[in-house]
Parts: C-alpha cells; structure tokens; sequence
C-alpha cells in the first residue's frame, strides 16, 4: 500500500537476519544452538521471553477481535499475562533447577521413560504447529494488506526466513533478536496507540455508549476493496458508486433495507453521520453478548457466554506453563531464583504491552467504524492509523504497525521453530547441528503449506487454541511432576495423551464445523473448561492405581528441584567455580 | 605453689571459633538431604509443602480477583453497561485494572519464596550463615 510500510517491513526482516547471523560465529557446539549455554541476565532474557512470546495474535488479533467481538476478548491479553504469573507461582524455579531444556527432556528426568518421552515429543510437535499456523496466517494478511500481494506470498516470505534464519544462526542469535523484537513491538503498538489516542482526543464517545450498535460520527465514504457480504442493523440511505447488489450505480442515493448486501471490489459507499455502520458477515457480533460486556463467546456462535468465558480464561492462565517454545527460555536462567526474577520482568513487559491493543480497539470502534466493513477483523489495525490520521503521519504509523506486526511473526515463528526442530532432531534423528538444521527447514516448509488452509479463522482464536491443548496436557504433566511425589509413568502418560487427545479432537470437530450452536459449541469451541480437569483428574488417578511402579529416584530428584541454590552449590562444592564462570554477565 | 596448680580452675571463659561449633550427629544438616535419610525426606517434604502452599494461596487470590468478575457481570447485567469518566467499566477492569494486580501478586510471591528458602537454609546449615544476614 505505502512504500513506508514496504521499507519498514524489509528493514525488520533484514535486521533480524543480520543480528541473527551474528550468532553464527558464536555458536558453535549443539548446546550453543539450543539454550544460549545459559548464560543470559534476567532483564535481557525477560525482554527474549517477552518478544518471543507476543505473537500475531497479541499484535493484531485481540484488537481485531475486541473490534468484532466486545470487549469480553480483552480475556485474551489477561490471560496471556496471568500464564506467567502461574508460570511464576508452580514452575519457573523449580524447573530450572531440574535443569531440563524441553518437555520431553522434563518428562524423561522426571519418570525415566522413553515412551513418555516420545508422547510429549509428539505432543510438542502438535502445539508448536497449531501455535505456528496463526503466525503464517498473521503474515500472509500484512503483506497482502501493504503490498497486495496474494494471500500465499506472505506465508511463503516467513516460512523462507525464518527457516533459513534458524538453520544458520540458532539460538544464541535468536536469543538478541527477541530481546530487540520485544521494544520493537512496544514501539510499533504504544506510539500509534499514544499518537492517536492524542490525535483523536476524548470526544464524540457515541459508539461507546452502552447497547448502542456502532453509527457514523460524522458524514463517512466507505471504500471496498474486495467484495464484500455485509449487514445493516436499520434501513438507511447511502450515496453508492460501484457495484451493490448485482447493480452497478454511479453516485447514486439507494435506500438500504436492514438485510444482507453485497458489495463489489471497489465500491464507494457514501453514509451521513448517524447512519448505522455496516457490518461485513466476517466481523458479525456473537448474538447475544453486547459489545461491552466482559464475557466473549467468540468460536461458539454466543451459545452460554459465561462458560465460553471461563473456557478462555483455563485455557490461557495454564496454558503459558505447557508452552514448548516458552520452557526452553528457563533454561538459560543461571539459577531457579533467576528465573523467578526473569519471569516477574516478563509479567511486567507484558502488562505494559497488553495496554495498547486495547486502545487502539477502542479507538477503532469509536472513530472508524468503517472498518467494520473490512473483510477480516485481523486487518483493522493495519486499516486504522491512516483513517483517523490522513496523510504522512498516518502512512508513517501504519508503517510501524506493519512492521511491529511483521516482528511478531518473524520472533514467535522463530522460536516454535527451534523447538519443533529440536524435538524432531533430538528424539526423532540423530541428534546434531546438521540434523537439527534439516529438521528446521523441513517443519517450516510443513507449516507454510498447512497455513494456506486456515485463513477464515481468527488470529486470537487459533492461538488461544494451541493454549487450550498445551493447558490439557503439558500444564498437568509440569505441575503434577513438580509437586507430587507419587506421578508415576503410567499416570502421567495417560494424562497427556487423553487431555491432550480430547482436547485436539475438540477443536479439530469445532473448526470443521461439527457444533455450531449450544451446549456442543462451548464444549468444542472453549475445551480446556473440561478437557484441564480431565487431564488433571486422569493423571492423579492411574498415577494411583500404578504406585508399584514409582520411579527408585523420586527423593534425589524432589531434592534437585526445590532445594535452594545455598544449599546444593555447597553441596556439590561447585560454587566458586559458577560464581566465577558467570561474573562477567551480571 | 603446687596447691594451687592442682585446684581447679573456677572460672573458665571457653571462646569457640566459628567454623568449629561442634555438632551433635542427631542435628539435621546437608548431609541428611544428600544421603535421603528419613530425616533428610522430612526437611524436604517440609520445605516443598511450605513453597506449594504459598503457590497456591497466590494463585487463588489471582485466581477469585478474576474469575469472580464474570460471574458478578452475568448475575448483575447492570454492571456492563456501567461508566467510569465516560468509559465502559469492563474496558478499565479487564483493559487496566488486573494487570497491576497480577505484578503485586507475583512481587509478593518471590519475596516469601525467597525468604522461605532463605529460612530452609539457615535451618539446615546454621554454619552456613554469613555474618552480615
């Protein structure tokens, strides 16, 4: 669309291949690759975590959806956030102190087992799909808004990136680029949400009124670019060029009934001020939930909104614990009590971040209401900052939006990536830099095709999806794992495998279609309200049918995770050895 | 002379060096944990429900703060359509309100983890202390 945007977006993307490329000469061995040989501050790692963990779905998605849907999809930024603060309060230190760098590696220290091991692997796979998928869809819609390229283009553009990125540079590479990607992100969303809010000022808060349905503030032309299905909520008059309705008109007046309209790529609809916005069928409300009320019932067509709600709300708070991308980031804490203080930081970066979505959804619906009529609700923040500021400044915002969102696919994919790759070469392969390389390009070309497939369903959605299946079957499996002697092999298998399973099953009935209305569509649509307690409940029961089985070193490897630092350096007599290997990062 | 040589001394000031307290063997110590004595599975399981249950009395005060608003916005609609300067309460609440509550929780959560391991510490292994703590 603007050649800023263009040269924002190369920018981004050749920033994050030249600072990823100085990791090529600094890693050098497989551990290097994987966990930055652990030596990352807090605050530096904070930051990583952070720009690692804001995906498509933070940048773009929640505000499309809070646009769309209410602001009850404000549930999803609390969420992301709250993960980290459970993340904080059941794992972050003792994990570290176990010292294992993935799940698998977790399940195996844990319980010594192999098969147990290569569930989670496979399980690790299925998520970082999943999670990945919104992020291709995430790129294929920016590029496709800023240059009109098709759909697929942007797709192939990360998946090429990212997967050469990763195959050169690895993690110690990675590990900088997150950390700038992080205040990239909060620049690219904070300044235009700032700019504009000042811009705007306070006033004509009309569409904010409650139970109001969104009107024009002021005389309004409409521009269509693509066909578009669209609703009105009462009839109106509208000053019309183009196709509507199978007519063409030229700047003609046409009295709109309040029923379903279609209108052609190019069209100019003219509305008076006062004139009810339409409404494109993609960005359609739930029926029954008004638009500020704090319950959502998005992905289940508004069928029983305060368990849709509390279906979203499982999901995200224990979903961030299973994360597989996220844990391997623990690992290059020096120590558990660093950890604890890496992830306070996180909950604080995130709290900043997730402010801006929110206004700028705010902003959306009080002053440009026209981009109800866009066909996506993930685009309306791309579409926002030149409607409300015309001219250079506003080209300039939308630039940075871009560019910020473009960030944000490039660092979550890059770190899903590593992990898909590393549990593929690890368990699958023969482990090594040269099998995790393949494995990195062969799961990026994997994802690029998969995602040509999902462009109708909402960023939010997708993400929050992925979350539901790590909240079933990762979540118990950590906390479980952490603290409670009596996990056996079999309870913890069985666990995974049916919350997991059920969970997966679920969303795969719920997007093809399966329940669109009632009591299925919570169930299908949010399914970690049933899906968590399951796994849990699963879990804690074979556990304790099978407790002949429980592993000989239970006690040493309690011991490993919650002692405190004090005491197990004076243990192992390694202290002045680490104290002095990690001087030089404090 | 010699009397006085063979008397006892009356009054003794014994002054121990730091590092040379002597320990009765029936005193826990490191040494219980690294060789999973009973004693030694004790002090742990101590110090893991300690830590457990701080876990879990932070989760559940974030946990009522936030789901219990639903609850009271599906029981009392009243409430959505409600303003604060102009905006509606659901976006202050759910936009603004939980994130500051989120970051006392977790403040306050590494502070007592921290103390509490700190006091495991000393329990086990009093020699250990520094004199400045």
């Amino acid at each position: 669309m603007s050649d800023a945007a263009v040269g924002a977006i190369a920018f981004v993307t050749l920033l994050t291949i030249v600072v990823g490329a100085r990791g090529i000469r600094v890693a050098r061995t497989p551990d290097d690759f994987m966990v930055a040989a652990r030596q990352v501050p807090p605050a530096l790692n904070a930051a990583a975590i952070s720009g690692e963990y804001l995906s498509a779905a933070s940048f773009l998605g929640i505000a499309g959806l809070i646009v769309s849907q209410g602001l009850g999809s404000l549930w999803y930024s609390v969420g992301y956030t709250a993960g980290y603060l459970v993340l904080l309060l059941l794992v972050a230190a003792p994990l570290r102190r176990f010292g294992a760098y993935t799940i698998p590696d977790f399940a195996d220290g844990r319980l010594g087992s192999k098969g147990l091991r290569q569930a989670a692997t496979a399980l690790v796979l299925v998520i970082g799909w999943f999670y990945l998928l919104p992020q291709m869809k995430g790129a294929g819609i920016t590029l496709q808004w800023v240059l009109g390229t098709p759909y697929w283009i942007g797709v192939v553009t990360l998946g090429v990136v990212v997967s050469g990125n990763i195959a050169m540079g690895g993690m110690k590479g990675i590990t900088f680029v997150q950390c700038f990607q992080y205040w990239l992100k909060l620049c690219a969303i904070g300044i235009p949400a700032l700019v504009l809010l000042i811009a705007t000022g306070h006033d004509s808060a009309r569409n904010l009124q409650p139970g109001n349905a969104p009107v024009f503030t002021r005389a309004t032309v409409v521009d269509v670019p693509q066909a578009v299905d669209f609703t009105l909520t009462r009839p109106t008059t509208a000053t019309v060029s183009g196709m509507l309705d199978q007519r063409q008109y030229r700047h003609q007046a046409v009295p709109l009934c309040a029923c379903r309209h279609v209108a052609g790529a190019g069209a100019q609809l003219g509305f008076a001020a006062g004139a009810p916005v339409p409404t494109s069928l993609a960005m359609a409300p739930s029926p029954g939930v008004s638009w500020d009320s704090p319950l959502s019932a998005a992905g289940t067509d508004g069928a029983h909104p305060l368990l849709s709600t509390y279906g979203i709300i499982i999901a995200t708070f224990f979903g961030a614990v299973g994360l597989p991308h996220i844990l391997v980031r623990f690992y290059t804490n020096p120590d558990g009590e660093a950890a604890r203080r890496t992830t306070l930081i996180v909950v604080l970066l995130l709290s900043t971040f997730y402010l801006f979505p929110a206004v700028l959804a705010v902003l959306t619906r009080a002053h440009a209401p026209q981009l109800y009529l866009a066909g996506d609700s993930d685009n309306v923040l791309l579409a926002l900052p030149s409607l409300l500021l015309p001219g250079l400044p506003g080209e300039l915002l939308a630039a940075l939006v871009a560019a910020g969102a473009f960030a944000a696919f490039l660092s979550t994919s890059s770190g899903l990536l590593v992990s898909v790759a590393g549990a593929l070469s690890h368990d699958f392969m023969n482990r090594g830099v040269t099998s995790f390389r393949w494995c990195a390009i062969a799961a990026g070309a994997v994802v690029t095709a998969a995602s040509l497939l999902i462009g109708r369903f909402s960023l939010a959605l997708l993400v929050g999806w992925a979350f539901a299946i790590a909240a079933s079957s990762f979540c118990p499996l950590l906390v479980l794992g952490i603290w409670w002697r009596q996990l056996t092999r079999a309870g913890a298998a069985a666990g995974i495998v049916v919350g997991g399973g059920a969970c997966l099953a679920a969303i795969i009935a719920s997007m093809t279609g399966a329940a669109t209305h009632g009591w299925s569509a919570v169930l299908l649509g949010q399914p970690a309200i049933w899906t968590v307690p399951l796994a849990f409940s699963v879990m804690i029961v074979t556990s304790l049918l099978t407790q002949r089985t429980l592993p000989g070193n239970v006690g040493q490897v309690m011991l490993r995770m919650h002692l405190p630092e004090a005491l197990s350096r004076q243990d192992y007599r390694s202290f002045p050895l680490e104290r002095a290997r990690r001087a030089p990062g404090r | 002379m010699s009397a006085e040589e063979s008397r006892p001394a009356q009054r003794q000031l014994v002054v121990w060096r730091g590092d040379e307290v002597p320990v009765a063997h029936d005193i826990p110590g490191p040494g219980d944990l690294r060789d999973d004595t009973k004693t030694g599975r004790l002090l742990i399981g101590s110090l893991v429900r300690a830590q457990l249950g701080l876990s879990l009395m932070c989760l559940m005060i974030a946990l009522t703060v936030t789901i219990s608003f639903p609850l009271i916005a599906a029981l009392v609609p009243a409430v959505s359509r409600t303003r604060v300067a102009g905006l509606p309460v659901t976006l202050i609440v759910l936009g603004f309100a939980f994130y500051p509550v989120f970051l006392a929780v977790g403040w306050f959560y590494h502070r007592q983890a921290r103390q509490l391991e700190a006091r495991f510490t000393d329990l086990v292994n009093p020699a250990g202390r520094r004199p400045d703590d």
